[in-house]
């Protein structure tokens, strides 16, 4: 079963005192769970985004065309800030390397199954 | 017929999740079983093992819809899909821990809290979406969404139907005793049983399998004697009229000496683990009430210290308002009432028990209109029939003044 791991976090994780520090850190605790995920020999892939300010909504208020909008689907502190698609027997597998994806500051981590395409 | 329906009753939940558990779909595991069931009830004359029977009928059911379902796959898309059929044939008869396995699944954190309580009562003990929707108070439109919204998430969201890893049974331990906790409180609220009568049979019976499981678990012990506790006066709780009788007005000559020799017996064992907890504390407060029986009084500073202590390990409302209580007790009247006074209002708002607990120890100082004027607002609060004859009968009683 695969599973889509999104990452949402504050950016001002990195722009603190130490951003350099931080963002050091949490690379290097992504390099150790992609090290992992190889390791178990687990199909994943993943991706890093470019910050929300990048972001781009096209938005459908459920009357015609949607309509685009600057920034992200949601006006919170924590951005998606990338994600990871893992393939994991069950959703404790899944939440296990959820686990291991560093969060610099506040934030949460969606798990959600992907669905196939033959249902 | 009587009796074969009562050991249809009793297989229910153990065959139901045996079923479960193997077929990884708890719907189709209920709907198997109902057939079983029905294909039982045209018997002439009932199996012997009554539970065997369910099972291995039930088991053929499911085989037989998912091979149908199978058949459809393949007649959708012209590819055969590869059948976990001799699986399901070989089952092993069901064994007591799945019974647990699904308590755990119902209570994976994946799941929210409300949910959790409501798919174990209703796939673990097979009581009724309507009785757990009046249980909870919300409408069986509402109840039936979330439950089916739950069991639906089990599936697509790939919960697993497996114990989950040691070092993760503190967490689910902890919703599994609060589910039970829960389900039993719910059950329990109603004097008079009209919700369910069995769905208080049923808790205790998961709570006191949960002790079995998990032997070295004080807190496991502790629920399940502070829910023996309380089904040992579960024949002195209600007035031939139909009132309420408050545990202190309660006949301890009605009291089930032997269930709470059993509370004692698990609180002894608990209390070898080294390890209190609220559940144990709780239950020590209900053996406390309930020396009663044995040597007539009660001890009130003992209750005292043990509020103290739950104060400490689970603040709440409920706590304060007990432990007010034993206060007026122990000290007077007075004092209990400021204690009660001092809880946060918007935290008892829609409190009864807050309510009546004002109203007793206003009337104890004499000011019986006050103590009126409380006793009408918790009547206000909707209490069941029980309770509101038992007010009511109150309220007629107080002096003038």
């Amino acid at each position: 079963m695969q599973y889509m791991l999104l990452i949402n976090e504050s950016e001002d994780a990195y722009t603190g005192e130490n951003a350099a520090q931080v963002m050091e850190e949490t690379l290097a605790g992504h390099l150790k769970l992609i090290e992992k995920l190889t390791e178990s020999g687990t199909e994943w892939s993943g991706n890093r985004l470019r910050e929300a300010h990048t972001a781009t909504t096209l938005r459908y208020s459920g009357e015609g065309d949607g309509v685009l909008h600057d920034g992200p689907y949601a006006e919170t502190h924590e951005e998606l800030g990338g994600y990871y698609i893992v393939d994991a027997p069950d959703l404790d597998a899944a939440v296990e390397w959820a686990r291991m994806i560093p969060i610099p500051g506040a934030g949460s981590i969606e798990i959600r199954p992907i669905w196939p395409e033959d249902e | 017929m009587i009796e074969a329906a009562k050991a249809i009753a009793d297989a229910r939940p153990r065959v139901v999740s045996a079923l479960a558990v193997h077929l990884r779909d708890l719907d189709l595991a209920e709907d198997s079983f109902a057939e079983a069931v029905e294909a039982c009830l045209k018997l002439v004359e009932p199996p012997d093992n009554i539970a065997g029977w369910l099972h291995v009928t039930a088991r053929r059911k499911a085989v037989d819809a998912i091979r149908k379902r199978e058949a459809q796959a393949r007649a959708a898309d012209g590819e055969a899909q590869i059948s976990d059929m001799e699986n399901i044939l070989t089952l092993p008869e069901p064994i007591a821990d799945e019974r647990l396995r699904l308590l755990f699944i119902c209570c994976h954190p994946a799941l929210a809290p409300e949910v959790r309580v409501a798919l174990a009562l209703r796939v673990i003990c097979g009581i009724p979406v309507s009785s757990i929707a009046s249980v909870f108070l919300t409408s069986e439109t509402t109840m039936y969404q979330r439950i089916t919204r739950a069991k639906k998430k089990v599936r697509e969201a790939g919960i697993p139907f497996e114990l989950p890893q040691r070092r993760f049974w503190s967490e689910r331990f902890g919703a599994v005793l609060l589910t039970l906790e829960l389900a039993y409180t719910a059950a329990y609220q109603d004097a008079a049983g009209e919700i369910d009568p069995e769905l208080a049979e049923e808790i205790a019976r998961l709570a006191t399998l949960v002790t079995e499981l998990f032997p070295d678990e004080p807190e496991a012990l502790g629920l399940a004697a502070l829910i023996m506790l309380a089904r040992s006066r579960e024949k002195s709780r209600v007035s031939e009229q139909g009132g309420m009788i408050p545990l202190s007005r309660q006949d301890t000559g009605v009291w089930d000496r032997r269930a709470i020799e059993q509370a004692r017996l698990w609180l002894d064992q608990a209390a070898r683990a080294g390890a209190t907890g609220p559940y144990q504390v709780m239950a020590a407060i209900q053996l406390t009430h309930a020396r009663r029986m044995f040597d007539g009084t009660t001890d009130w500073s003992a209750i005292l210290t043990l509020y103290d202590a739950l104060m400490i390990m689970r603040p709440g409302p409920m706590v304060e308002v007990n432990r007010a209580l034993a206060l007026a007790e122990c000290q007077c009247d007075a004092a209990g009432l400021s204690a009660l006074r001092a809880v946060p209002k918007d935290r008892v708002r829609h409190s009864r028990p807050y309510r009546v607990a004002q109203a007793k120890l206003l009337e104890r100082l004499g000011q019986f209109r006050e103590a009126r004027a409380m006793l009408e607002s918790a009547m206000e609060l909707d209490p069941p029939r029980a309770e509101r004859l038992f007010l009511e009968d109150w309220k007629a009683n107080l002096p003038e003044g």
